[in-house]
């Protein structure tokens, strides 16, 4: 199966759970139809290049996902249904995006290799425990030196 | 813009560049005129695959308004 993108510009003004609640849709059409979500990435409100339908803002999210060919139409005829989608592009994964995809999870791959040998050596625990103790150990240490001193002027006044 | 005539080396192919996001904006607007128009092949210096990618992304950025279709100087 096929890996596709889907692209949505949505309108600024919607309220943060509006927006969640139309991915959450969009999500739920892709799951109906066959597909699997890889991710979903928001952009966040951005300014457009251009005026679309009077607006100058848009809210841009992303969502990946796998499935077979008819998701896009289906997709598609939804955007067109909904008033607060600007602009939409349903993509499919050419072979350089698929192969740039690889070399990245290879190198990715390749410093969680290298990393762990690297993770061994910092321990935080032991530092926090260390720093608890010292003030029990001073406050006591203190008192301990208190009852030295009046010892001492005992002594002395004793003499 | 002044246009360089002389190199004729593809800056993607120096760079090892297997995918043309046209998501970055930024770099494509290295590959844009001021008007907005896309820069030829023979003023560029990028070879045939990664002109016809870059390309590719330059109209796909332009749909979802990320680079402007024509900038106009006279506002």
């Amino acid at each position: 199966m096929a890996v596709y993108e889907t692209i949505v510009i949505l309108d600024s003004l919607m309220a943060p759970k509006e927006i969640d609640a139309l991915l959450e849709q969009v999500t739920g059409i892709i799951k109906e139809n066959g597909g699997t979500v890889r991710k979903v990435d928001k952009w966040g409100k951005k300014r457009m290049a251009y005026e679309i339908s009077k607006k100058q803002y848009g809210f841009y999210a992303a969502i990946e996902f796998e499935g077979p060919g008819n998701i896009t139409k289906t997709l598609e005829s939804d955007y067109n249904y909904n008033d607060k989608v600007i602009r939409y592009l349903t993509y499919k994964y050419d072979k350089q995006k698929l192969q740039s995809l690889k070399t990245l999870a290879e190198k990715e791959a390749a410093v969680t290799e290298s990393a762990p040998v690297v993770e061994v050596t910092p321990a935080p625990e032991p530092v926090t425990e260390p720093a608890a103790e010292p003030v029990v150990k001073t406050a006591e240490t203190v008192e301990a030196a208190k009852a030295e001193a009046t010892a001492e002027e005992t002594k002395e006044t004793e003499e | 813009m002044i246009k360089m005539r002389r190199k004729r080396v593809c800056n993607f192919c120096k760079e090892n560049v297997e995918y043309i996001d046209f998501k970055d904006e930024r770099k494509l607007f290295r590959y844009l005129t001021e008007q907005g128009k896309i820069i030829p092949r023979h003023t560029s210096g990028t070879c045939a695959i990664h002109q016809r990618q870059l390309a590719r992304a330059v109209k796909r950025a332009r749909h979802l308004a990320l680079i402007p279709f024509v900038t106009d100087f006279t506002r």
